[in-house]
């Protein structure tokens, strides 16, 4: 699966891997011991966030929708 | 405004199907999803796992439909917040397209809870919210829309089939 930014797949994919492994073997499995992730995570998510104001990716300011919450027009 | 739901029963235990939630895309059932993004995702104080995705979409839409809608974008984007508790077992998801949203809204939420009476099924419960925004044939497009959201219920219950299903051929092959 590509990521938004071409650029960022690789590092998308490594981190996946280490994230699908962590939460498959630890995280359900109730073991709390650290995140493995969190290096490869900051390196994809440098790409991710230069890769997200490149396309102008309208990701903040939008709420979900709660009970009494309403989207805000754009 | 319109408000769809559903419910659907998967014959697997819940962590099998949350597993494959997690890693849904791609699978051949749902093409128009192109790329998958983690924004955010933390711990909280009592376990549970919270993420923030950001989902692109391409639908292909042809030019003069994208010049009718007023985007020069071929690519949609749906922003994804989910919440994993391992210890009550549930999975929760809420999504909302972030663009077109002039346009049209579709919030939808998720439930994944293993079945009460039977902890080899998983039930999902589904429900979403469509509202066609400033269209005089709003009320008949809202209803399109439910009818094409029951369609692709379909097809999201066959990817997380799918992909249970892959993950057990590979672990068998090794």
């Amino acid at each position: 699966m590509n990521s938004v930014g071409e650029a960022c797949t690789d590092l998308k994919r490594d981190y996946d891997q280490c994230f699908n492994r962590w939460f498959a073997e630890k995280f359900l499995k109730g073991d709390r011991s650290g995140d493995p992730c969190t290096e490869t995570f900051r390196k994809y998510q440098l790409c991710v966030q230069k890769a997200i104001k490149e396309k102008d990716i309208p990701v903040d300011g939008v709420e979900f929708m709660g009970p009494n919450k309403d989207k805000p027009e754009s | 405004m319109k408000i769809w739901s559903t419910e659907h029963a998967f014959s697997y235990p819940w962590e099998t199907v949350i597993k494959a939630a997690m890693r849904k895309y791609p699978n051949p059932m749902n093409p128009n999803v192109v790329g998958v993004d983690v924004l955010d995702r933390s711990l909280d104080s009592e376990g549970r796992l919270h993420s923030h995705r950001l989902l692109s979409t391409e639908w292909g839409l042809p030019g003069i439909v994208r010049a009718i809608l007023g985007t020069n974008h071929t690519q949609t984007y749906v922003k994804e917040l989910s919440i994993v508790d391992p210890s009550q077992k549930k999975m929760e998801l809420c999504s909302s397209n972030i663009t077109l949203t002039n346009l049209i809204s579709v919030d939808e939420r998720l439930v994944y809870r293993p079945h009460p009476q039977n902890p080899e099924v998983t039930v999902l419960t589904q429900e979403a919210i469509i509202t066609v925004k400033g269209v005089s044939l709003g009320s008949y497009l809202e209803g399109m829309m439910v009818r094409s959201m029951s369609a692709n219920a379909r097809k999201g219950w066959d990817a997380i089939e799918w992909i249970i299903q892959n993950s057990e051929r590979e672990r068998s092959s090794l």
